[in-house]
C-alpha cells in the first residue's frame, strides 16, 4: 500500500509480522526503549509524513506501558505531520471497565478512549468489544471487527457432529454473543449462571490493595464488616429442606402462585439482608422454596426495578405454568425463564428429586460449587467445619437414603456461618452482569459456595462455551463441569476471541479434564510455552485486520468483514 | 453532604508521603481500594463519598513501574470525576516524563504535553508539582498548574548544616544555571558551572568546569538525579578543580539504574534528596543519601489551594516544622 506505514507497539509483535506479510509491506522503522528511570521512549525512525499511519498495539501482561506506549506513539505520529492516524488495537486494554461498577468506580475504557483522541487517533480497529456500546465513547470512527466468522468456521470444520452442538453462554452477560453464534449456526444454546451465596470473608480494610472485594451477582455488595455475623442453625433446617422437597416431588413451578398470594405477607421485608428471615417462620408448605427466594419473587414480581430485577426477569417469564416440552428445545429453548430451583440459603438446592425426574422437562440444572469446583450436593459447606472434605464426583443427582445423616459440620459452631448478605461498605446495587473477575474471586474463594445453574438441554451433545475473553480458567472449569457432570455433554470446546490466560489459567484449562479444547484467537499475544499445551488451538485473526486495514486505506467497505464465510 | 475539609487520596506509588501531608494537614487519608486484573489492568474503586468535595490525588512515580502509576492516577481522577468531585487536584510532586518537552529530533513526542493533555482528558482541575524540570510544561495545562520550588527546603537545610560561607554554588550544566543562581544569590556566596557535551540520554561525556570552587565546599545542584551519570561526573570535575568536598543537592531523586553504586563510589560527599519520589529502599543501601522532607511545603500549598489563600508565599518560604 502506497503512503503508509505500519508501526508494531511492542505488545504483540508477532501478530504485526503476520499483517505486513499479508500487506506485502514491512513494519515501519520504530525503536522503542525504555529510559533508566522507566519512562516509555519512542522514536520513529521514518517520514510519515502525509502519509496514512496504522500503530498496532495489544495487550499483553504490561498493559500499563503498552498504553503508554500506543499514545506516545500516536502523539509522536501526529507531531510528525501524519496525514491519519488509526489505531488497531486488537485487545482494547481495559475494556471490562467500560462502566461504573461500585459506587465511584471509574469508566476507565472511556477514558482511555479519551486519551487516545486526546494524543491524536482518527480511527480505531478494535476486535470483539468487551460491550460494543464502547464504541460511542470514541469522538472517531471505531470499526468493532467481530472473530465470529473465524470461530464458526473453525466449529465447522473442527467439530466433528458441530450440528447437535449447544453453544452455551457461561455468565447471563455473555447470552447475546451466545445467541448469535448459535443464529450463525443454527445451533441450540443455553447459559450458565453463577449465584454466589454465603461469602464469609475476613475483615479486609480498604486500604489492603489487591483484595477485591466482589460484588455479588443479583447486586448486592458485600459487606465488609465482619460484625453481622449472625449465627443461624443452618444445616438442620437446610436438611429439612431437603427432605421434604426430596419427599413431595412436585414440580416447582407449582409453588408459584401460592407465593404470590404469601408475596404480600413478605413484600413487607425489604430486599438485601431481609432475604434471610429467621428459620421458625418458615412456612412448612412451600418447604422446597427457601424463604429467601420466596422474597426475591415477591420483590421481584412486584417491584422488578429493584436491584434484584436480574432475579426478577428470571422469574417473570415464568408466568406460565406449562413447562417446555422436550421436543421444543431446539431453537426454542428458553427454558431461560424456568427459575432456579435452587435458593436454599446452604445451597442446598431444595429438590433433590427434580434432577431425576423434572430435569429434561425444565432443563434447569444446578450444582454447587465449592472452591471453583462442582461438588456433591451432600458435601458440606467449607465454612461449617475444617474437615469439610468435599467429594469431587457428582452422582449426577442420585442418592441414597444414606445421605441423609446430617453433616457433622452441623454440630459445629453456629458463628462459622456467616449470614452475610453483605449490604454497606463499598455500597448497595451493582450490575447485574458481574464481570468475570469478581465471579473468578468467588469461585477461588474457599469460604465461599456458589450455586451454578444450567439453562439448557446438553446431554449427550458437544458443548461449545462461547465468552469473549479466557482470562482466569475457574469459571471456565466450572462451566465445563457442570455441563459435563450434570448436563451430560459428550465434549466441551471453551472458545474466546482473547485468550488473556491470566495466572496459570492455561496450565489450569489443560489439566481439566472436562475441557477438550481451547480456542482462542492470536488477539492477545499467546505466550510462547503455551503452544506446547495439546488443548489450546490458535486462530489467526491478522487476515481479519490486515484486511481491515487494506480496505480502510481504499476507503472500501469493511461490511463484508462481518459476514460468515462459508454459509451454507 | 460536602464536610468543607479536603479529601485526601493517594495511590500505591508513595504511601509514605501522602501520610505525611495528611498528618500534617491532620486529616485522614480517603480509603481507596487499587485492584490488579490478571492481565495487570487496574481498578478502582473510592471507599468514600467524594461528591462535592475538595479531592487532592497525591500520587508520586517510582522508577520501576511509572506507567502503572500514571494508570492509576488517571483512573483515580476519572473515577472522582464520575463520582462527582467539585474540584481534582493532582499533586505530582515529581512530574512524569518531564524530560520528553521537546521536539529534539524528527517526530519525537513531546509527552510532557500528552501528559499534560491526559491529566485534563481524565478530569483533573488544578495542578501542583514540584521542581518542574522546565516552567513552559506549565503552559502545556488549559489548567492551572502551581509550580512549588524545594529550593526554601534546601536553602534552610544549607543553612542548617553546612557553612554558607565556604560554599559554592555549582550547577552541573548550562539548563541548571538559573535554579542554581537563584541559590547563590539567596546565600550569598559564588557560582560555577560545568559545561557538558552529551551523546545520548542518560550518559555523559566531557565536562568543563567555568568557575572557581578552590578550597571550598562545592554544592552540585540540580533539579534529579536520574543515573546519576553527571552528578558524579560533577563531582569529579569539582574534586579536580581543587573543592573541599562535593555534596549534590537535588530535588527529584529518582536513582534508577545503578545509580547506588555509582554513588557510592563517587566522591560525592552527601547526595540531598527531597522525598519527592520514594527512596527508602535505596537510602539502606548508600549511607550518602540524605533526605530533605517537603511535605510541609506540599500540605502547605493544598491547604491554601483548598482555602483560596496565596500560594506564592511558599515560592520564597519553607513551611517550620
Amino acid at each position: 500500500m502506497r503512503q503508509t506505514c505500519i508501526f508494531s507497539g511492542s505488545s504483540h509483535p508477532l501478530l504485526v509480522e503476520s499483517i505486513c506479510e499479508r500487506l506485502g509491506q514491512n513494519p515501519s522503522q520504530v525503536e522503542l526503549r525504555k529510559f533508566a528511570n522507566g519512562e516509555t521512549s519512542v522514536e520513529i525512525k521514518t517520514s510519515v509524513r502525509d502519509k496514512d499511519v496504522f500503530i498496532v498495539q495489544s495487550g499483553s501482561s504490561q498493559i500499563n506501558d503498552n498504553v503508554m506506549e500506543m499514545l506516545i506513539m500516536i502523539n509522536a505520529c501526529k507531531g510528525g505531520s501524519s496525514k491519519s492516524i488509526t489505531a488497531v488495537v486488537p485487545y482494547f486494554p481495559y475494556s471490562r471497565q467500560s462502566k461504573k461498577k461500585s459506587h465511584r468506580g471509574a469508566i476507565t475504557a472511556r477514558m482511555l478512549a479519551n486519551l487516545m483522541h486526546i494524543a491524536g487517533v482518527n480511527h480505531v480497529i478494535t476486535i470483539d468489544l468487551h460491550a460494543s456500546q464502547m464504541q460511542g465513547f470514541f469522538k472517531c470512527p471505531v470499526d468493532n471487527l467481530v472473530a465470529e466468522p473465524l470461530l464458526a468456521k473453525w466449529i465447522r470444520h473442527n467439530v466433528p457432529d458441530w450440528p447437535e452442538s449447544v453453544v452455551v453462554s457461561k455468565n447471563p452477560g455473555g447470552s447475546k454473543r451466545v445467541t448469535s453464534m448459535a443464529d450463525a449456526l443454527k445451533l441450540s444454546f443455553g447459559i450458565i449462571t453463577t449465584d454466589r451465596r454465603r461469602p464469609f470473608t475476613c475483615n479486609n480494610s480498604m486500604m489492603n490493595s489487591a483484595i477485591l472485594e466482589p460484588m455479588a451477582l443479583d447486586g448486592v455488595t458485600d459487606d465488609l464488616n465482619a460484625d453481622d455475623v449472625e449465627p443461624q442453625q443452618v444445616y438442620t433446617h437446610s436438611d429439612l429442606t431437603r427432605t421434604q422437597s426430596r419427599n413431595g416431588s412436585e414440580p416447582i413451578e407449582q409453588d408459584f402462585a401460592r407465593q404470590r398470594a404469601s408475596s404480600s405477607a413478605s413484600n413487607s421485608q425489604s430486599q438485601g439482608r431481609d432475604r434471610r428471615p429467621s428459620r421458625p417462620e418458615r412456612p412448612r408448605a412451600v418447604t422446597n422454596m427457601a424463604p429467601g427466594v420466596r422474597n426475591r419473587l415477591a420483590n421481584g414480581n412486584d417491584i422488578p426495578s429493584s436491584p434484584l430485577a436480574r432475579t426478577s426477569t428470571r422469574i417473570d417469564s415464568i408466568d406460565s405454568p406449562e413447562m417446555p416440552q422436550p421436543g421444543l428445545l431446539r431453537r426454542n429453548p428458553t427454558a431461560i425463564g424456568v427459575v432456579q430451583p435452587n435458593a436454599d440459603e446452604d445451597g442446598y438446592e431444595s429438590p433433590g428429586g427434580d434432577e431425576d425426574e423434572d430435569e429434561r422437562a425444565r432443563d434447569v440444572i444446578t450444582g454447587r460449587l465449592i472452591h471453583g469446583h462442582l461438588v456433591d450436593d451432600d458435601a458440606p459447606s467449607p465454612n461449617m467445619s475444617v474437615n469439610s472434605g468435599f467429594s469431587p464426583q457428582q452422582h449426577n443427582g442420585q442418592r441414597t437414603s444414606s445421605d441423609e445423616e446430617l453433616p457433622e459440620a452441623m454440630t459445629q459452631s453456629f458463628m462459622s456461618v456467616a449470614s452475610s448478605r453483605r449490604t454497606g461498605g463499598l455500597g448497595g446495587t451493582g450490575d447485574a452482569a458481574a464481570s468475570d473477575e469478581e465471579e473468578e474471586e468467588a469461585l477461588h474463594n474457599p469460604e465461599i459456595e456458589t450455586t451454578i445453574t444450567l439453562v439448557g438441554n446438553v446431554r449427550d451433545k458437544p458443548v461449545i462455551i462461547i465468552d469473549d475473553m479466557i482470562d482466569k480458567a475457574g469459571s471456565w472449569i466450572a462451566a465445563a463441569e457442570t455441563v459435563v457432570k450434570r448436563g451430560g455433554a459428550t465434549k466441551v470446546y471453551c472458545m474466546a476471541t482473547h485468550g488473556i490466560f491470566g495466572g496459570n489459567a492455561l496450565q489450569e484449562l489443560e489439566d481439566c479434564d472436562e475441557i477438550d479444547k481451547v480456542i482462542v484467537t492470536n488477539s492477545y499475544p499467546i505466550p510462547p510455552e503455551a503452544h506446547d499445551m495439546k488443548k489450546l488451538v490458535v486462530l489467526d485473526v491478522s487476515g481479519l485486520l490486515s484486511e481491515a486495514i487494506r480496505r480502510n486505506h481504499h476507503g472500501e467497505s469493511i461490511s463484508a468483514l462481518y459476514r460468515h464465510f462459508d454459509r451454507y | 453532604m460536602a464536610t468543607n475539609s479536603i479529601k485526601l487520596l493517594t495511590g500505591n506509588s508513595h504511601g509514605q508521603l501522602a501520610k505525611l501531608v495528611a498528618d500534617r494537614l491532620g486529616i485522614e487519608l480517603a480509603k481507596i481500594m487499587v485492584l490488579q486484573y490478571s492481565n495487570n489492568e487496574t481498578s478502582i474503586s473510592i471507599g468514600e463519598s467524594v461528591r462535592d468535595e475538595d479531592v487532592f490525588i497525591i500520587q508520586s512515580t517510582e522508577s520501576h513501574s511509572i506507567n502503572d502509576h500514571i494508570m492509576e492516577l488517571l483512573i483515580l481522577i476519572n473515577a472522582c470525576r464520575t463520582a462527582s468531585a467539585r474540584r481534582i487536584t493532582a499533586v505530582l510532586p515529581n512530574f512524569p516524563y518531564a524530560r520528553q518537552d521537546k521536539k529534539d529530533k524528527s517526530r519525537a513526542p513531546i509527552t510532557a504535553k500528552l501528559m499534560a493533555n491526559m491529566l485534563q482528558t481524565a478530569g483533573c482541575n488544578h495542578v501542583i508539582t514540584m521542581d518542574l524540570h522546565a516552567s513552559q510544561i506549565q503552559g502545556f495545562f488549559n489548567v492551572p498548574v502551581d509550580n512549588l520550588y524545594a529550593e526554601p527546603s534546601t536553602l534552610r537545610w544549607i543553612r542548617e548544616n553546612l557553612q554558607p560561607q565556604d560554599c559554592v554554588i555549582v550547577s552541573p550544566d548550562a539548563g541548571g544555571a538559573k535554579r542554581a543562581t537563584a541559590i547563590a544569590d539567596n546565600l550569598n556566596v559564588g557560582f560555577a558551572l560545568i559545561h557538558k557535551e552529551r551523546a545520548r540520554p542518560n550518559e555523559v561525556s566531557r565536562m568543563v568546569l567555568v568557575g572557581d570552587v578552590k578550597d571550598r565546599t562545592a554544592i552540585i545542584v540540580d533539579d534529579m538525579a536520574d543515573t546519576c551519570g553527571t552528578l558524579c561526573k560533577a563531582a569529579d570535575v569539582v574534586i579536580e578543580h581543587g573543592a573541599k568536598a562535593a555534596i549534590a543537592i537535588v530535588t527529584h531523586g529518582i536513582l534508577s539504574g545503578d545509580a547506588i553504586q555509582k554513588i557510592n563510589n563517587s566522591k560525592l560527599k552527601h547526595l540531598v534528596v527531597t522525598n519527592t519520589v520514594p527512596h527508602e529502599e535505596k537510602k539502606k543501601l548508600c549511607d550518602r543519601i540524605v533526605t530533605l522532607d517537603i511535605s510541609p511545603t506540599l500540605a502547605e500549598a493544598c491547604r491554601r489551594t483548598h482555602n483560596g489563600e496565596s500560594v506564592s508565599f511558599l515560592f520564597k518560604h519553607a513551611p517550620v516544622d
